[in-house]
């Protein structure tokens, strides 16, 4: 398995590569420390105009150009704005890395940030923010989100209509200039690159990029509590969070097969018990999330209005009984599930570069296969059961959003 | 790239069996492509392909539901299935040392007992995801309109079904369409990435060698394509979906790599011809277009969202990029650049076994043939602008048919 080099710049910018000598193809992930939860206070919705108004024009390249050049180099483009970071994404031919980076550089270093840009950004924000209207699951996890966070990643990373509407191209320059920085930002590439390649790349586009440091970033979290939201959806939705390990805290890989046992595979305790054996719903899952400094799980099922009292309790005494333990065999379908995924991961570029980026902000290095591989098989029952019994009095705090509430 | 290796190989009962083998693979992945889908449907059995799909996991002579889930999960593998319009694909993805059992697993499944009990429990299923995607405009506006554009033509047949022709389904039904449609004939299996060809075809020989060959044919009907546009109001939806239609090419004709590169040209989700009239300045959340080659005919498929009260200009302009593309012509440039996303595209996507699998699988299912990564880029890449001039020639946009979709008092 890959071995993954890696160098910080001067201006604090981290570089890394996992290599993949055999693929003729790269991929890359751009991450700087720019979300939602750092919006400044009525600016919630900045960074997401960011994202897109940076490579509205930036360098020698107008907007159309910057556009027109990606797509000569035949550069497939991605990411998102989340709540603690924001990602630039790019997956490509290899020999093509070097041009490429060189305009999203650009787009970091000297966008044009025009007023005539501003308002078409602001409003595909806008666009994007009220999209939530028809779609149930993404409201009911802003929602949660919203309910389980004291701090700013409680926020939507959609921004919210009133900031967005009052926002000004004069408050968000200023922005840039505070957030758009190569400190704690991390540039992740995996594939048919070498390192040689890929520092000569970084040298002549983001060796000179210079900003200030990130805000600190304090995670809280409010009391739990139930929460509905009136909609009249055919189907209800419910989401719940609780609190796991946080990434790099003792017991994080016991809580990651934990979580594997809920709800990985069709052979997994929720799948089984609320679909399998009741046929409640079409999705029910558990998946862990991670800020730094947290670590937390959501768990998620959609159902028709009149079975959702029981999908609910079937839900939560499912997360409850996890800490009364697994058993042998749960725990060795986990530990092969994610064992096998680890590799398949190794596979592809894009999935390789996203990981190392991830894994860099959220634990503060890399982790390669592996030493993930070695981690996961040290877990055994005794450790993952002695951890789950210190998860009795889990609390939940639970959305739901629908035409009534529930009773949980 | 690695060198491949192409495996085919058809069987006494009429099963097919491709594999295409990447010696350094860290994975091998494996799939049936049943050519069985809605369109193959009859409206008394609506949804009968994709419920079927759901009880394949539901257990053999051999194994029940929870072993069937338990032993995939015990392979570590990546596994799932889809049904479509033409297709039901059942696949694996695994480590090769496990692939003989994934073999054998999805290879019983094919063969499902389809016990009454899962049937009634699974159908309960079913209908929570009906009821998941009636929350879902975005999709229900194809739904709506594949019936209204398609017409008479199979290919307007919900895949889903409906919550009535589901709850009326029988499992006699159902038994009888599996007959029918999951014969050694109708069936491909393909594998891909790291595997010893003799030994699939061995294993899979012994495992099949009760099933038969039935002769399933499949329904080919005229389009008549519906033109103009029809908008439908919902009392829950807040925003405006549409989705768009004309005629395109199908798998089997040899303009489908241009009918591509133009679809992209032209709606690709960034630096497309509806990317700058619509996206850009803020008009649209989304505004596409691609093309989607099916057994029989193709069709260039568009889809539009937006706020309500910007739906009449958003929509204007989408039509008027379509409309104006035989006079405005595409540039040489604007067709290159399609032309190498498209190629990064399938370069990223021949990264894993799992993605050549899915590639190779549905073009040979279709054609009945085999194409590798490279003969692919080179095609795509090979294909001149005049291609495209050329289908434009014929102006299949000004046959464009629209239905939209939005809140009561929407105004197109």
């Amino acid at each position: 398995m890959a071995e993954i080099l890696q160098q910080t710049l001067d201006n604090g910018l981290t570089v890394l590569l996992e290599p993949m000598p055999h693929l003729p193809s790269a991929s890359f992930e751009l991450l700087i420390p720019m979300g939602s939860a750092t919006d400044p206070r009525g600016l919630e919705g900045s960074a997401a105009v960011l994202r897109d108004w940076l490579f509205r024009g930036a360098g020698e390249h107008t907007s159309r150009q910057l556009s027109d050049a990606l797509d000569e180099l035949g550069v497939r483009r991605g990411g998102h704005a989340s709540v603690e970071h924001t990602t630039f994404s790019a997956s490509l031919l290899a020999d093509l890395l070097r041009p490429a980076l060189g305009l999203f550089a650009d787009a970091l270093q000297r966008p044009h940030l025009l007023d005539s840009e501003f308002e078409p950004a602001k409003a595909l924000a806008l666009q994007e923010l009220a999209s939530l209207d028809d779609n149930p699951v993404q409201r009911v996890f802003v929602a949660l989100s919203e309910q389980y966070f004291a701090s700013g990643h409680g926020r939507s990373p959609y921004g919210s209509h009133q900031a967005l509407t009052a926002m000004t191209a004069e408050q968000v320059r200023q922005d840039y200039q505070q957030r758009v920085s190569p400190q704690g930002a991390i540039l992740a590439v995996a594939g048919g690159i070498t390192w040689d390649e890929l520092l000569t790349a970084v040298e002549a586009s983001l060796s000179s990029w210079q900003g200030p440091p990130p805000a600190p970033l304090e995670v809280e979290l409010r009391p739990t509590r139930v929460h509905h939201l009136p909609a009249e959806t055919a189907q209800v939705q419910i989401g719940v969070a609780y609190r796991g390990v946080a990434p790099g805290e003792p017991g994080y890989y016991e809580y990651a097969l934990a979580t594997a046992v809920l709800s990985s595979g069709m052979s997994s305790r929720l799948f089984s018990e609320v679909r399998e054996k009741r046929g409640l719903v079409y999705a029910v899952a558990a998946v862990n999330r991670a800020v730094r400094g947290l670590g937390y799980t959501l768990g998620y099922a959609g159902t028709t209005a009149e079975r959702a009292d029981e999908t609910l309790q079937v839900l939560l005494y499912e997360l409850r009984r996890l800490s009364r333990g697994v058993s042998g065999e749960e725990l060795a379908r986990a530990r092969t599930g994610i064992l096998s995924h680890l590799v398949m991961q190794g596979e592809s570029s894009g999935a390789r570069a996203s990981a190392l980026a991830r894994d860099t902000f959220l634990f503060g290095q890399p982790r390669t296969l592996m030493e993930l591989r070695r981690l996961v098989e040290q877990v055994d029952l005794d450790t993952i059961n002695a951890f789950l019994a210190t998860q009795a009095d889990q609390a939940f705090t639970i959305t739901t959003l629908g035409p009534r509430a529930l009773s949980a | 790239m690695l060198p491949a290796t192409f495996h085919r190989l058809t069987l006494d009962n009429g099963l097919t069996v491709i594999g295409e083998h990447h010696p350094h693979a860290q994975s091998f992945a494996a799939g049936y492509f049943v050519t069985t889908g809605a369109r193959d449907e009859e409206a008394e059995i609506a949804g009968v392909s994709h419920f079927l799909e759901h009880m394949l996991f539901k257990g053999t002579e051999r194994r029940s539901a929870e072993a069937i889930n338990r032993e995939f999960d015990e392979l570590g593998a990546n596994y799932n299935a889809f049904t479509g319009d033409e297709r039901t694909v059942y696949y694996g993805a695994v480590l090769p040392e496990r692939g003989a059992e994934l073999l054998d697993l999805l290879t019983d499944m094919m063969r499902p007992v389809l016990r009454e009990e899962d049937f009634a429990m699974e159908k309960q299923v079913i209908l929570e995801e009906i009821a998941m995607y009636d929350d879902r405009p975005s999709f229900k506006v194809f739904e709506a309109g594949n019936r209204l554009y398609y017409g008479a033509h199979p290919l307007g047949n919900p895949i889903l079904g409906s919550p009535e022709s589901i709850g009326a389904l029988k499992r006699e039904q159902m038994l009888d369409y599996h007959e029918r449609r999951y014969a050694a004939d109708n069936l491909i299996l393909a594998v891909a990435g790291r595997y010893g060809w003799e030994e699939v075809v061995g294993q899979i020989k012994a495992a099949t060698r009760h099933w038969q060959a039935k002769g399933a044919t499949r329904r080919h009907s005229p389009l008549s394509g519906a033109h103009g546009i029809e908008v439908l109001r919902r009392p829950n939806v807040k925003r405006m979906y549409a989705a768009a239609y004309a005629l395109g090419v199908s798998v089997k004709d040899p303009r489908r790599y241009a009918a591509a590169i133009l679809a992209s040209c032209v709606g690709d989700e960034l630096g497309s011809r509806l990317y700058w009239a619509l996206v850009d300045p803020g008009l649209a959340e989304s505004a596409t277009l691609s093309h989607d080659a099916a057994d029989d005919l193709g069709t260039f498929v568009g889809y539009l969202s937006t706020a309500p009260e910007q739906a009449q200009e958003a929509l204007k302009r989408f039509r008027q990029v379509l409309v104006e593309l035989p006079e405005r012509g595409l540039t040489e440039a604007e067709w290159r650049r399609a032309q190498r996303k498209l190629a990064t595209g399938l370069t990223i996507r021949a990264e894993t076994p799992y993605g050549r699998l899915m590639s190779f699988g549905t073009y040979y299912q279709a054609t009945g043939e085999y194409l590798s990564t490279r003969e692919s880029v080179d095609h795509l890449l090979g294909t001149p602008l005049e291609a495209g001039q050329a289908i434009l020639k014929s102006r299949p946009f000004d046959r464009l048919f629209v239905t939209a979709l939005g809140p009561d008092g929407l105004t197109i």
